[in-house]
């Protein structure tokens, strides 16, 4: 047959965020003899973990041929709600419960609008990234939530197995989430609705209740990721969380995750966070200013974009 | 000298030969038809002409000079206009607004935009309002747009990849009395059909692909429809017979009113095979989605039936007539479509259950013969037929008690046609209920027990076997009234 004939598009197809990730990294380690340490990997991981947790979320909505951009500030809401709670009296465990719980009724919210009222995805989460902000700081007053319990403590800095705890949750829920899309009938489903609507309706799918979960999941994810960032900073910001929802949002699209639906996955949501996340390690390695920083990460998803379309476009 | 001479195209996806060595040439003022089984790679050469895709080797050479074409915009400036199997029209935006994409003036005046859309719209003889939405058309409608705004683009080459797939009888004639004058003019033309009676009605050459290869090229006076069906399928196919099966035993009764539609009722017996028959435009085209509870109003067995959920629940299912928009999602794989209908049931704790999702897949595969056969592949790589029958696989998965077919073969050549026939045969056998939509008259002479007519949104006759062709036309066209 045609081994002779190497299908770039194919390979490029493929693994070509791998083949990103890996260039560079090679291309960092040698800049900077700091950058392959086991200490430093073990960094970006757990930069990174907070982005992928809410993307993660994002990605199953984006793959539902939504977007959620109300996670920054849902993130904010629910980390001083799950503070204000535990510093109150309620023990940490059911207070960091009632967050997740909060936070999976805000995104049904924000789903209930899309799927029942018909409203575009894009104009009900801008209102929640509103709303949830302005809930975040009439709560507190504009003021930081401190004096957590232990607890949290724990959540931000604690270690198991040799791999910090934020980690360990990325993992969980990256898991979780790729199980979901890909062994469940919800998941299916979802990629369903997001590559058409009407056959999927058609095909006796429950169109708007599964629309609804991606919200859910989404508005879950961001409490969780929000739970995780109170216990680093060991105290809860009504103003954590701004533009949040646009890193999740680059994850997710230089993951491969196409932003008209119904194709992508979690696997490359969490390559998009790395990719993303060594690009910054690096250049706060090579000591570069936070100023170009910010221009060398829309580069790149530029360019990520730019290859997966050139790949895309001859697939007619 | 030939106005266009392709030769030597080879195409490949993947591992798939599309084209083979493919020669192919028309004369200007000819009508070429392109004929083959599903797969044959009829639209992949035509896709080649239109700039659609790239042949991998070949020549093309157009009006004596050597051409390539990059891209669908540098073929249409040669004069190359096609009408695709699977329609591209926007269906947010209207129909004139359609008829005009990409050659809209910068500024758009309405009134203007509206009479020529109207102006063009009276060729093709559609009565629609040049502003009405696409995505509110009936499949023969859309495709009647599609002609217009082939129409409209005035090119040397014209070609039409199964235009009357979604056309009644009436319809088609149109189309050839349109085919006809644009050959007058000169424009040579050529015509994808699976119907061959079309073919020698209206070509003046034909040429038959099987497997990606050009198998011959006839003049249509000097060849039969034995010996084109010999070249396409390499033997004969067997007609089909049907023994009627209709039992006493009555499934129950659907009522239905809606836009467009007077209140009627249908009831329907276990084996039975009910046929709609109608023009565009009679309310036919809109029946089915009606029982199938996607708008207006409907009832079945007495209870309203409020939306395809509730429908599939309650054993009817729709096979959609409009494949791309309706029926698949052309991202997923053969299975992940075929699975669409059947999710709850493949399901354990919410988690599907591969074992029997692939057992279910094969089973579907096989029974209707899917080219290739492989639950894998992604439907949008699959040739128009085969996307046809996964989802009537996903359909029939749900195994239902009522069976409601919109165009169920649009686009599906004479063998899988036959093995369809088989199926829906075999179907009634078992006892269930079917209701078949269809433009084709062929097909609902042979496969139906009692023939509904449309005309002006109500049922205008019932017809009875034996059903005589001439008079099935006749009451559809009008020509004879219920006494
Ligand atoms: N974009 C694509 N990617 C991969 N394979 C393709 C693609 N388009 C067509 N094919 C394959 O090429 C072959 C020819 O397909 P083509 O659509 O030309 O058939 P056809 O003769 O038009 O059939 P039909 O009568 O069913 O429309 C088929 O095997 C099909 O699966
Ligand atoms: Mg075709």
């Amino acid at each position: 047959m045609s081994l002779a004939r190497v299908n770039w598009r194919e390979i490029v197809a493929r693994f070509g965020l791998v083949m990103a990730l890996v260039a560079l990294v090679i291309v960092l380690s040698t800049l900077s003899d700091r950058f392959l340490t086991t200490s430093n990997i073990i960094n970006v991981l757990r930069q990174i973990s907070i982005n992928a947790i809410i993307a993660a979320g994002m990605t199953v909505v984006i793959i539902g041929r939504g977007i959620d951009l109300s996670v920054g500030s849902l993130l904010a809401l629910t980390g001083v709600v799950g503070a204000g709670l535990a510093v109150g009296g309620l023990p940490a465990g059911f207070a960091i419960l009632a967050a997740l719980a909060l936070g999976t009724a805000l995104g049904t919210f924000n789903g209930a609008f899309v799927a029942y009222a018909g409203i575009a995805p894009f104009i009900v989460t801008l209102a929640g990234l509103t709303i949830f902000r302005g809930a975040a700081l009439a709560f507190t007053d504009g003021r930081p939530i401190s004096g957590l319990p232990p607890l949290f403590r724990t959540i931000g800095y604690g270690d198991f197995l040799g791999l910090p705890i934020p980690v360990w949750i990325m993992l969980g829920f990256l898991i979780l989430t790729h199980v979901i899309l890909r062994y469940t009938a919800l998941g299916r489903a979802v990629y369903a609705i997001g590559g058409n609507e009407e056959a999927a309706r058609l095909s006796g799918i429950p169109v708007r209740r599964v629309i609804l979960f991606t919200f859910a999941y989404s508005g879950m994810a961001a409490a969780l990721a929000s739970m995780v960032l109170t216990g680093r900073l060991n105290s809860a910001q009504p103003s954590a969380g701004v533009m949040f929802e646009l890193d999740a949002i680059a994850a997710v699209v230089v993951g491969g995750t196409s932003l008209f639906g119904g194709r992508g996955g979690v696997f490359g949501t969490l390559i998009g966070a790395l990719i993303i996340g060594v690009i910054n390690n690096g250049m706060n390695l090579l000591n570069v200013p936070s100023f170009y920083q910010q221009i060398v990460k829309g580069g790149v998803i530029l360019g990520a974009l730019l290859i997966e379309r050139l790949v895309a476009t001859r697939r007619t | 000298m030939a106005l266009l001479d392709m030769t030597g195209i080879h195409k490949r996806f993947g591992q798939v030969s599309a084209l083979a060595d493919v020669d192919f040439d028309l004369e200007a003022g000819e009508v070429h038809a392109l004929v083959g089984e599903n797969g044959a790679g009829k639209s992949t050469l035509m896709k080649v002409l239109a700039g659609v895709q790239r042949a991998d080797s070949g020549t093309m050479t157009l009006a004596g000079s050597v051409v390539r074409f990059g891209s669908v915009n540098e073929a249409q400036a040669h004069g190359v206009v096609m009408v695709y199997q699977e329609l591209a029209l926007v269906p947010s935006l209207s129909v004139a607004e359609n008829l005009f994409l990409g050659k809209l003036p910068k500024v758009v005046g309405y009134g203007a935009l509206f009479e020529r859309a109207r102006r063009l719209l009276t060729r093709v003889e559609l009565e629609v309002d040049p502003g009405t939405e696409v995505a509110r058309l009936s499949i023969g409608e859309k495709q009647l747009v599609e002609i217009a705004r082939a129409l409209a683009r005035e090119g040397r080459i014209l070609v039409l990849d199964e235009p009357t797939a979604a056309l009644s009888a009436t319809e088609s004639d149109r189309l050839f009395a349109i085919i006809d004058k644009v050959k007058q003019g000169g424009v040579a033309v050529v015509y994808i059909s699976h119907r061959l009676e079309e073919v020698f009605r209206i070509a003046d050459r034909v040429t038959v692909l099987r497997d990606g290869e050009r198998v011959g090229t006839r003049t249509v006076a000097d060849t039969s429809a034995d010996e084109i069906v010999q070249l396409m399928v390499g033997k004969s196919v067997r007609h089909h017979e049907r023994t009627p099966r209709t039992t006493e035993r009555t499934l129950g009764t659907f009522e239905a009113s809606g836009p467009g539609l007077a209140s009627m009722s249908i009831s329907l017996r276990a084996g039975e095979i009910v046929g709609l028959a109608g023009v565009i435009g009679s309310g036919r085209e809109r029946i089915l989605p009606t029982l199938f509870g996607l708008g207006g109003s409907a009832r079945w067995a007495g209870e309203s039936v409020r939306g395809p959920r509730e429908a599939i629940r309650r054993g009817i299912v729709l096979v959609p007539s409009d494949r791309k928009t309706q029926g698949l999602v052309v991202e997923l794989s053969v299975e992940e479509n075929v699975s669409l209908a059947t999710l709850s049931r493949l399901q354990r704790f919410g988690f599907m259950d591969r074992k029997r999702e692939r057992e279910q897949t094969r089973r579907w595969i096989d029974r209707l013969a899917l080219r290739p056969p492989d639950p894998r592949k992604s439907v949008r790589e699959l040739s128009g037929g085969n996307q046809q029958k996964v989802v009537i696989a996903k359909a029939l998965a749900t195994e239902p008690e009522v069976l409601l077919l919109d165009e169920p073969t649009r686009g599906v050549d004479v063998g899988a046609r036959a093995e369809l026939y088989d199926v829906i045969d075999d179907l009634s056998q078992r006892g269930l209920g079917l209701v078949l939509s269809s433009s084709d008259s062929e097909e609902l002479l042979r496969l139906s027990d009692r023939i509904l007519v449309f005309r002006g949104g109500r049922v205008t006759a019932e017809l009875l076997p034996p059903f005589a062709y001439e008079e099935v036309v006749a009451h559809v066209t009008g020509a004879r009234q219920l006494a």
